[in-house]
């Protein structure tokens, strides 16, 4: 889904991101079979994320600890992750010009997303363990 | 040289060197405009937040020092602004998306429908927000 850009608009500097790299309507079916996920996870998660506010460390895992909050959370946060680094990927094609940065910029969004979604899945993992 | 005025700076030795057409800068601010770039700050921010509520969440499950580092973040007062922030972000982000799916369709594309439809994306944003945190704490 997410390709490294090697494609050259034929502009370079100012303008080089208002020519199409042609992947734009792949990038928005993907972004929209996400979010049909996306969309009913997200107002669990804001449901489950209002009610951490002002809780003790015993608290948060009696709120979210239970099966399924800490699935919920789980799923939003790994498609949440997806999306969110499909959608970085158009914002640094979009504003990073220079084409070492920007392949730099891709590679390290590639990484950090799924260290997020990882970091984020093994946390939840770790609040809804027996103990 | 190609004298068509292409803006193939390989083809044109000017082309890198000729003016881009203003865009932002004639531009009326339209409510759709203003919605679009909220989508992207949102959009952007929430990786971020992500980030944020991921040390959060490793500060619960490992307890002892992560805590210490990281718990202010579910704990204190800024820590609850941001949560609340992030749930706008969710809900405004989430109504974005409608918003294109039904322009996706050929909905609400008139000119009162679609400035409807992003100030709708706004309102429906804070509303909600605003919503769901009075329901959790008559909930408790």
């Amino acid at each position: 889904m997410s390709t490294p850009t090697h494609f050259k608009s034929g502009r370079e500097g100012r303008g080089a991101a208002f020519v199409a790299d042609h992947h734009g309507s792949e990038h928005a079916r993907f972004m929209r079979l996400t979010s049909y996920a996306l969309a009913p996870l997200g107002i669990l998660a804001v449901w489950y994320l209002a009610g951490v506010v002002g809780l003790s460390a015993d608290g948060v895992r009696a709120a979210i600890g239970r099966p399924f909050p800490a699935l919920t959370l789980i799923a939003f946060g790994v498609i949440g992750m997806i999306h969110a680094r499909e959608g970085m990927n158009e914002i640094i094609l979009d504003y990073v010009h220079d084409p070492a940065l920007k392949d730099k910029a891709l590679r390290a969004n590639q990484w950090a997303a799924r260290a997020i979604a990882a970091l984020w899945t093994l946390a939840l993992m770790l609040i809804a363990a027996p103990r | 040289m190609d004298s068509s005025g292409s803006a193939n700076a390989d083809s044109d030795p000017h082309g890198a060197q000729r003016p881009l057409s203003p865009h932002l800068s004639v531009y009326r601010p339209m409510m759709t405009m203003m919605m679009s770039i909220a989508h992207r700050i949102t959009g952007a921010g929430l990786y971020v937040a992500m980030a944020l509520l991921t040390l959060l969440f490793i500060g619960v499950g490992m307890g002892g020092a992560f805590y210490a580092a990281f718990g202010w973040l579910g704990s204190s007062a800024i820590g609850g602004l941001l949560v609340f922030l992030i749930t706008w972000a969710i809900y405004h982000h989430l109504l974005g998306g409608v918003r294109h799916f039904l322009w996706d369709r050929g909905l609400y594309m008139d000119p009162k429908g679609r400035e409807a439809l992003a100030i709708g994306t706004l309102v429906g944003g804070v509303g909600l927000t605003v919503l769901t945190w009075i329901a959790k704490s008559l909930a408790g």
